[in-house]
């Protein structure tokens, strides 16, 4: 194969195992007017709706635990991060230590970038996971 | 930083306390009470239990099982279980069904002096005793509520006969996540978030309640609303110890600096046990800060090579690795063997981990090989000489050591270091070889509030327990001494938290 074909096969393939394997919260944190949010939730963020998550229109703590429970299905969300059987307990939303009894933002940043609870000592992988 | 207020999960708080969808909580009632002192009470319960761990969750089950109707256990945290449901999972009883099975000899009194050895001479006696004839009674509570053991039993250090039972997970949390959903099935509320500021005392200095911190977010500077919590009980104080609070940790010894690990979660701070102190409580034994031998500088927090470690020192050795010469007995106690380790050092004074070293044959038999393989904080290797070559140790020291250490294995006694080889029995060091590394991490508080064998705190002005004061668990002092036996712990919490709920339930 010519070596230029071959230098673009490997830029392209570089690329593309780059993108997939690592998840920046550049990708999903933006700004929307004077907050930032995330890109997926962005239909919460037209208009004053911050009561979506937070008690009040005018945001003064932190949201209820489990309010994204009310949107998102907690099941299910155990179902998406499911491990293989020897690794069941690693599963962030039915974990080793605390079961599903985590609240969502001890991992999850809506407003910020957030770190994994498990990564203060664990060094599983979370591909999935948006910083 | 703005300060956010706290903004209570209402309909979990609420349903906790039995009224579902209620707008507010109802005042009058308790009011009443309140002229007693001069304390505007927001919520009253029978029983307030501060932390969750091993101790209160044991203390909240066995309180509602003696017909107690209003439970709380508090945690600061947003989840439960504090240490409790970090660590190994193992759990010493003598006497034990296990142990029945097996045929091993043992009693309350064997294990007592175990630790009174271990304790070097300052350790309660007869908290210990009262442990050990209760640990049977705890080991029973946790199969209640659905914890599983492995099938056999292990002979940690400085125990004279194997009596430690350990969970399925080789965790904690196959104890905690049992009784947290007993805890639930049973209508003990338990509430996170909620951190323990002060207690409140009566005009007769009686412990009649609780001045909590709602909706504390640790370490997101957010502190929470005051809320006072009366007691018709008592509180008992079971927070556990602090490991992590590395002011109060290295005022008792200087070398526990910011930089030393721990197997500790961040909550592993105190303030309850200061705040006991602050009120007249007695310190003993504070400065008695055990560090794990079984940890491994190469994972952080407690880690696989932990339990690991644990299982498979009794047929392994530790080598030092300049001289490919062992150090130390390897299932001596634990202040023996961290001070064994701490003495290794290159020769520009920095640590050199030594190496701990397994035949694979033996290893296999215990889940924790296949973890500490897969996370790359322990090797195979197929021949000696790989092995010394991977860890720059000796080689021929290194295969006389083997060989004389097989010998000792053969008749049965350790000449080089004196290790009780009943466990490594027919068990001798050949390839392949698996190998971790070692190094100690702060791991657990032997000091703290001294109580009597009814979990309760003893004044320091009157010698007499304060009324309304219970503690139990690694928040207390006196029961270890010098150095606590491995899984020696979960008895202590469990039987001082069942102990607690006792007393209390009498009151």
């Amino acid at each position: 194969m010519k070596p230029q074909v071959l230098f673009t096969l490997f830029l392209v393939a570089g690329l593309a195992l780059f993108a997939a394997g690592t998840s920046f919260s550049g990708e999903t944190l933006e700004q929307f007017g004077d907050t930032k949010g995330r890109s997926y939730h962005s239909d919460l963020y037209d208009g004053p709706s911050c009561d979506s998550c937070h008690e009040k229109a005018e945001p003064s703590a932190f949201p209820p635990d489990f309010a994204c429970l009310d949107c998102h299905d907690g099941e299910e969300l155990i179902e998406a991060t499911a491990h293989p059987e020897d690794e069941k307990w690693q599963n962030p939303h039915n974990n080793m230590h605390y079961g599903n009894d985590v609240p969502c933002m001890e991992c999850h940043g809506e407003h910020q970038q957030s770190e994994l609870l498990c990564a203060g000592c664990h060094s599983f992988d979370y591909p999935g996971f948006k910083k | 930083m703005e300060k956010k207020d706290y903004q209570a999960d209402r309909r979990k708080f609420l349903a906790g306390m039995g009224m579902a969808g209620a707008a507010v909580l109802a005042a009058p009632a308790i009011n009443a009470v309140a002229s007693q002192s001069k304390v505007k009470w927001d919520e009253e319960h029978e029983i307030v239990i501060i932390g969750s761990g091993f101790t209160g969750l044991a203390a909240a089950i066995e309180a509602k099982k003696l017909g107690a109707t209003d439970i709380v256990v508090y945690d600061k945290m947003p989840y439960f279980g504090g240490n409790s449901t970090y660590n190994g999972g193992l759990f010493a009883v003598p006497a034990s069904p296990l142990q029945q099975e097996k045929g091993v000899k043992d009693s309350p009194e064997i294990m007592a002096d175990d630790q009174v050895k271990a304790g070097r001479g300052v350790a309660y006696k007869d908290l210990l005793l009262h442990v050990a004839k209760h640990a049977n009674e705890a080991l029973q509570m946790t199969l209640d509520a659905g914890s599983e053991y492995l099938p056999y039993l292990q002979q940690l250090g400085g125990h004279s006969v194997p009596r430690t039972y350990q969970t399925i997970e080789a965790c904690g949390a196959g104890i905690i996540r049992p009784l947290v959903n007993q805890c639930r099935k049973l209508g003990i509320k338990l509430v996170t978030r909620a951190k323990f500021d002060s207690l409140v005392f009566d005009d007769k200095g009686t412990v009649v309640g609780a001045k909590m911190m709602m909706g504390h977010y640790f370490g997101r500077d957010v502190e929470g609303t005051a809320v006072n919590v009366r007691s018709k009980r008592g509180v008992l104080i079971a927070t556990g110890g602090f490991a992590r609070n590395v002011g109060l940790r290295s005022a008792q010894d200087p070398t526990l600096t910011e930089e030393v690990p721990s197997t500790n979660p961040p909550s592993a701070t105190g303030e309850a046990l200061l705040e006991m102190f602050r009120v007249g409580a007695v310190p003993v034994h504070m400065a008695y800060i055990q560090t794990g031998p079984w940890a491994s500088p190469d994972e952080d927090g407690f880690g696989y090579v932990s339990n690991y470690s644990i299982y498979n020192f009794a047929h392994s050795i530790s080598v030092n690795v300049k001289t490919g010469k062992r150090f130390m007995n390897e299932i001596a106690d634990r202040k023996t063997r961290a001070d064994a380790q701490l003495a290794l050092r290159k020769d520009d004074g920095s640590p050199l981990p030594p190496i701990t070293i397994t035949s694979y044959e033996h290893a296999k038999e215990h889940p924790t090989m296949e973890k500490v393989l897969k996370y790359d904080v322990g090797w195979k290797f197929d021949t000696v000489e790989e092995l010394a070559a991977h860890f720059d140790v000796p080689l021929e020291p290194l295969k006389n050591q083997i060989e004389e250490y097989n010998g000792y294995v053969k008749s049965g006694v350790d000449e080089q270091f004196g290790k009780p080889m009943g466990k490594a029995e027919g068990k001798y060091i050949h390839a392949p070889f698996v190998v971790v590394r070692n190094w100690p991490k702060v791991h657990y508080c032997q000091g703290g509030a001294q109580i009597d064998v009814h979990a309760r705190v003893i004044d320091s002005n009157t010698w007499k327990a304060i009324p309304g004061l219970y503690a139990g668990g690694e928040v207390t002092g006196g029961m270890h001494g010098v150095s606590r036996l491995g899984s020696c712990s979960i008895p202590d919490c469990m039987v001082m938290g069942m102990t607690a709920a006792r007393t209390m339930m009498k009151s």
